[in-house]
């Protein structure tokens, strides 16, 4: 039953792209967006998109010999607002898109990097910038633009062990200069917790299904709650806030929605408690945790175990016919997101009401 | 019913809420486009460094490109080597790309020029191996040159000069090298054997005391001391006549004691005519000498006029006036002299110049030519009738129209008639002769009205002692009378 309060998910505009796209990023302090895809001849491009009364116009088209598959603005100044790009090859660059050149390409990864995520560009004391990748080939790399060839960081599998492929990276606790934290989402399920200042793993689990996407709800802030979502239509959100040294964090997981796999969950800029989760059947779902009345509680031996929150879920719409691999909020106005799909479009969405939540 | 109103309601808020978005999305474009429009210039951000694991690697050093090294065995290549230039190099990357005026280089000047002056030393210590004490010596002068405060450049040129007998030298260069370090147990030693050389026995033996001082057990200068001993005792008288064997200290030269007595002997010899009249020898004058003193302690008194006067040579000035200069010149080099000191001197002054003129004798009176050298002695005869009249008596009067020609004034006219009046016996050539001049001079009829009645009476007296005396006839006397208008 609708609610007078309920937020409503509208499509502003459809865009049909005759080739297949993978990532979105909203231009950081602009009205502008990249896409990044594949033609089907097999090389990359990067387009720039202007939003302008209800139309998007095309302004920039970069083309290249490889497919790209994920980009992030997460490592660049809002004056520089340079791309991190991870392709099939496994080759990470960064794009200075007003001159349409690349200011730092390095081929680390011996194979296509699924995911990528940027941070420090343009928050001040949360450390250095950073980019993360994770690749097929099984390993984790986090990058200093300012170091050229050679990652600041590697996780990799000890010898023996089977690589796994990544298939979802993110940041995180990066509250300070010092600390920073990586998630990373393999093929098989497994989720580990990498702590860069005492380079060690710092807890991993297993969600049974590959995990597709990881987000912390906040990258800035002592780690509050993340969010990774799986393949069969789950996902999990987990307290960060209380480590319980048996029983880790406390977890909350959804498998209501008969939706396919879960592609991507973003949390809104604005809101940290609220997050949108867009799945195979090109379903966006609208979310808001709500807190418990204790986040953590003290067991009989003494020690803090964490008491997980509740899911409401406040809209969902299919907006797509094909999954939906990609979507954006946009840092600077409250509900508005691109979005990109199998279906070859790219739309501009939009979310009313998010302010009474 | 109701429901179905309701979900009427729902949507159209939906879509007015939506329709509100969708402007403000417009008006956010705009106004983003705006914005990044704006954007520009440098984003300063205070990063922190590149993750710990690459700050434990050594910082990446340049590698440097190795020029390619010459085989000992390629001759033409070594052909093409520039040697001067590839100095230049090493020197350049010794000094680095510095400006030669930072203060960094000025160190860095002094440390070359010191390293010169070390390998001059070099150069010049194996010259003394091989006994080149003139090119060592040179060696040693070039360090010197560039190094200034180095004592070891100097006891070393010494020890050359020493080596060389040019003993005053070596002493000088030790001394030298002793003011820069005086604890310098070689340069004493070196001096002290210059000084022994030198006969001066009991200064060599106060540097040999102060080299056991510093080296108790150096038995080198414990051997040369008990020698010079030895010495001493022998000659002891000797020596001590000897002015070079008193002991000097370190910055002291003997020099001024040994020409002391020369200074005496000069003194003695006798001066020379013109010497002595410098100085005023023999002769009864007291000479001002020029005092010399800054402007601020000078006298405040306005400078007093000396008439000088022409003194042959060997001729006496009377006592009173080198009195007088005496006094003046106290008066001056005394900054404080009282007012009736002052006034006393200046009366005096006067009595001196009357005294004096007094005194003139007629020989050394002149004539005079025209009105001014008369108007100049007859201002300065003021006072004394007697000499006028005797300054007149010289003037021949048939020369005083010319003389005067029409520079006559009555007031002196006056004053020549009472000068005749008062002597009018002393005329040689005669009184009248005088009188009739006077009418000759241009003007004179002017002069006469303007005759004061006790003028006209004094010649009016005269004309009469003229007629008594000198016989003159009445013709004469009555023109005369007419001339001047009596």
């Amino acid at each position: 039953m609708e609610h007078q309060d309920t937020p409503q998910i509208i499509t502003h505009i459809e865009h049909n792209l005759n080739h297949s796209i993978f990532d979105c990023k909203w231009i950081p302090c602009s009205a502008k967006f990249v896409v990044i895809g594949c033609l089907p001849n097999g090389s990359g491009t990067i387009e720039i998109f202007e939003i302008t009364s209800g139309e998007v116009n095309k302004i920039k088209d970069i083309e290249r010999p490889n497919s790209y598959k994920c980009g992030t603005f997460g490592a660049s100044s809002d004056i520089e607002r340079r791309l991190a790009t991870g392709d099939f090859k496994g080759t990470l660059e960064i794009w200075d898109l007003e001159k349409t050149c690349q200011v730092y390409i390095t081929k680390e990864h011996s194979d296509i990097i699924n995911s990528i995520d940027g941070m420090g560009g343009n928050t001040m004391n949360c450390g250095a910038p950073e980019i993360v990748t994770g690749s097929r080939d099984g390993t984790v790399k986090v990058w200093d633009p300012r170091q050229r060839g050679k990652p600041v960081a590697n996780m990799q599998p000890m010898k023996g062990e089977t690589k796994r492929d990544c298939w979802a990276v993110a940041f995180g606790n990066s509250f300070n200069d010092a600390e920073r934290i990586v998630v990373a989402g393999y093929d098989n399920g497994d989720l580990k917790m990498f702590d860069l200042r005492t380079m060690s793993l710092r807890w991993e689990c297993n969600l049974r299904n590959g995990v597709c996407y990881v987000e912390f709800d906040r990258k800035d802030i002592p780690m509050n709650k993340l969010v990774a979502t799986t393949l069969e239509g789950k996902f999990h959100v987990f307290d960060l806030r209380t480590q319980n040294p048996t029983k880790g964090f406390a977890q909350v997981l959804d498998n209501s929605t008969k939706s396919g796999t879960v592609w991507v969950s973003r949390h809104l800029p604005q809101n940290r408690d609220i997050f949108v989760t867009c799945a195979g059947n090109g379903q966006a779902s609208l979310w808001k945790y709500e807190y418990p009345e204790q986040r953590f509680h003290v067991d009989g031996e003494g020690v803090a175990v964490g008491v997980p929150g509740k899911l409401k879920q406040l809209q969902r719409m299919v907006i797509s016919s094909q999954p939906i691999n990609a979507l954006d909020w946009n840092r600077d106005h409250l509900g508005l997101a691109v979005a990109t799909a199998y279906d070859q479009y790219v739309r501009v969405l939009v979310t009313t009401k998010l302010n009474l939540h | 019913m109701d429901k179905a109103f309701e979900i009427q309601k729902n949507a159209r808020d939906n879509v007015k809420s939506l329709q509100t978005y969708l402007t403000d999305l417009q008006n956010w474009e705009s106004e983003m486009k705006r914005k990044e429009a704006a954007l520009n210039g440098n984003f300063e951000q205070d990063l922190p460094p590149v993750r710990s694991k690459t700050r434990k690697e050594r910082p990446i050093q340049v590698k440097k490109k190795q020029p390619n090294r010459i085989s000992s065995s390629d001759y033409s290549s070594w052909e093409k080597f520039d040697v001067d230039k590839a100095c230049e190099e090493v020197d350049m990357a010794a000094k680095g790309p510095m400006s030669l005026d930072s203060k960094q280089s000025e160190k860095e000047k002094q440390d070359k020029l010191r390293e010169e002056a070390q390998y001059e030393k070099e150069r010049g210590n194996t010259f003394v191996k091989q006994e080149k004490w003139d090119d060592a010596i040179s060696c040693y002068n070039r360090a010197i040159e560039l190094v200034k405060n180095d004592a070891i450049y100097y006891a070393n040129r010494g020890l050359c000069y020493l080596k060389k007998e040019s003993l005053h030298q070596a002493e000088k260069d030790c001394t030298e090298a002793l003011k820069l370090d005086s604890t310098y147990v070689k340069a004493l030693q070196r001096r002290a054997t210059a000084r022994e050389k030198l006969g001066s026995l009991r200064s060599a033996s106060a540097d040999l005391y102060e080299v056991l001082k510093l080296e108790p057990n150096n038995v080198a200068a414990r051997k040369q001391l008990e020698t010079i001993k030895a010495r001493m005792g022998t000659k002891g008288s000797k020596s001590k006549s000897s002015p070079l064997s008193t002991p000097t200290l370190e910055s002291k030269s003997i020099i001024p004691i040994d020409s002391k007595p020369k200074v005496v002997e000069i003194s003695s010899v006798e001066s020379t005519p013109q010497e002595k009249w410098r100085t005023g020898v023999g002769e009864n004058i007291t000479v001002i000498k020029t005092v010399k003193k800054p402007p601020h302690l000078r006298s405040k008194r306005a400078l007093k006029h000396i008439t000088i006067q022409e003194i042959p040579l060997g001729c006496t000035v009377p006592k009173v006036e080198a009195k007088t200069i005496d006094n003046l010149a106290q008066g001056d080099t005394n900054n404080n002299s009282d007012e009736t000191k002052d006034c006393a001197l200046s009366a005096k002054g006067d009595n001196i110049e009357i005294n004096s003129n007094e005194i003139k004798s007629m020989d050394k009176m002149v004539p005079p030519v025209n009105s001014v050298q008369f108007m100049n002695e007859w201002k300065c005869l003021k006072g004394s009738v007697e000499a006028r009249s005797n300054y007149l008596n010289i003037i021949d009067p048939t020369n005083i129209p010319s003389i005067f020609a029409n520079a006559l004034e009555s007031d002196v006219l006056s004053e020549l008639l009472s000068a005749l009046y008062e002597y009018k016996d002393r005329y040689t050539r005669g009184l009248s002769l005088y009188l009739q001049a006077f009418t000759r001079v241009k003007r004179f009829s002017a002069l006469a009205m303007f005759l004061a009645d006790n003028d006209k009476l004094l010649v009016n007296k005269m004309l009469v002692h003229c007629k008594t005396k000198e016989g003159l006839s009445d013709d004469v006397i009555n023109e005369l009378k007419n001339k001047y208008e009596l």
